[in-house]
């Protein structure tokens, strides 16, 4: 298929689709079956070239509202059940340095298995200088997200890595907490112990909580087991373990230093991981 | 095909993969091998423990605890890629290989998968 033609097919499949609109305007843009809300969050930011203000709702929540014109995300407006909102509300205009800090609030609105809603309004202050804020395009690349695909996310159309350049993914961060933003949405929830980044989180309580309780009581058997695989003990060493690897959910264990990285990854874990790994090691 | 070219297959098909071989992990011992990796027995010897050590505790009880037992198994360090397969029908049979990190990850397991399974049932 030519690329230049898949943008189109996109936008009018996105026509086509049923949407369920809800009261008060919005429409459900996610359902509880689809495993990436967050694709659709950024296709709806993406199809927005005039000025408007888009309202997300989770049903398990929270709601984020982004001021968005020219398939550019230029500020966030508002926040609700959001903690770490407070970096990027009331900017005038987000900035490069805002990126991997609004990629976690999307990530927490858009949550699997939760319905996700839109409802579009009147821009806040003015979309018309559209060179400002962060393209929607360079935020679903950090995500591994294709804005552009043209079949149901949970089908693999396309056999080719997608992962972004090492360069992109290593300004995501250094250490453990940079492989797990490069891992994308696709790691669900994670904690680091240890070192510097100790008491790091993200994803569902009740998960991160779970792997807590692991590693406060397998914490030295899981050294000796990471030992035994790295080339000496204490050796940088990334471990995935699952069903299969390529579907379902994985267990995903990273060390780099004192800091051992415990995570649950749904779908398929061998997309991102070596990129972010090799990135991580630089 | 026989173990040997199946394995050459998976090779052929995969130049990143550096080593791959079929094991026996209750005996402890790799049957076959195919790549341009060169190693000794003690290197196979102990490529053989590390797929035993990755579907064991304490990951593996998390992993069973968690999602149901695993069969696959992935561990990259510095250096290389390593992947474990175990074969669900008869869990003492195995992949086990050693990669580039260039290596198209998701396309290989599915392939190696498909390799252990044939192999197990003969086919």
């Amino acid at each position: 298929m030519n690329r230049g033609t898949l943008p189109i097919l996109a936008r009018l499949q996105s026509l086509q689709a049923t949407s369920r609109i809800v009261p008060g305007g919005g429409r459900v843009i996610a359902e509880v079956t689809d495993r990436n809300p967050l694709a659709q969050l950024l296709r709806a930011a993406n199809e927005t070239m005039l000025g408007r203000s888009l309202r997300f709702d989770s049903s398990a929540g929270p709601s984020l509202t982004l001021d968005v014109s020219g398939r550019r995300v230029l500020r966030l407006t508002d926040a609700q059940g959001l903690p770490g909102a407070e970096s990027c509300l009331g900017l005038e205009a987000l900035e490069d340095e805002h990126k991997d800090a609004l990629i976690k609030l999307l990530q927490a609105v858009a949550a699997p298995r939760h319905e996700l809603r839109v409802t579009s309004g009147p821009i806040g202050r003015g979309g018309e200088e559209v060179s400002v804020g962060l393209p929607v395009a360079l935020l679903a690349d950090l995500v591994l997200i294709e804005l552009n695909a043209t079949g149901p996310d949970e089908e693999p159309a396309v056999a080719e890595v997608v992962v972004p350049p090492l360069e992109e993914i290593a300004a995501t961060g250094a250490g453990l907490s940079g492989f797990a933003a490069a891992m994308g949405p696709g790691l669900v929830a994670w904690l680091i112990a240890g070192g510097s980044e100790d008491g790091r989180t993200a994803g569902p309580d009740e998960m991160v909580s779970h792997l807590q309780g692991f590693l406060d009581d397998e914490g030295e058997a899981l050294e000796s087991q990471l030992d035994t695989l790295s080339a000496a003990p204490g050796d940088p060493i990334c471990m995935m373990l699952g069903a299969t690897l390529l579907e379902g959910h994985s267990i995903l264990c990273a060390r780099i230093g004192p800091s051992v990285l415990l995570g649950v990854v749904e779908g398929d874990a061998t997309k991102a991981t070596l990129a972010a790994w090799r990135a991580a090691l630089r | 095909m026989g173990v040997a070219e199946s394995l050459g297959a998976v090779v052929k098909a995969f130049p990143q993969a550096r080593l791959v071989a079929f094991a026996d992990l209750s005996s402890r011992m790799i049957l076959s091998s195919s790549g341009t990796l060169s190693t000794t027995q003690e290197h196979l010897d102990k490529l053989c423990d590390q797929a035993r050590a990755s579907f064991d505790d304490p990951l593996f009880a998390l992993s069973v605890e968690a999602f149901g037992e695993p069969h696959s198994a992935v561990v990259a360090g510095p250096d290389n890629v390593r992947v474990f397969l175990r074969s669900e029908s008869e869990p003492a049979d195995a992949i086990c290989c050693i990669c580039d990190h260039s290596i198209d990850l998701p396309a290989f397991v599915a392939k190696i998968r498909d390799t252990l399974e044939s192999i197990t049932h003969g086919g």
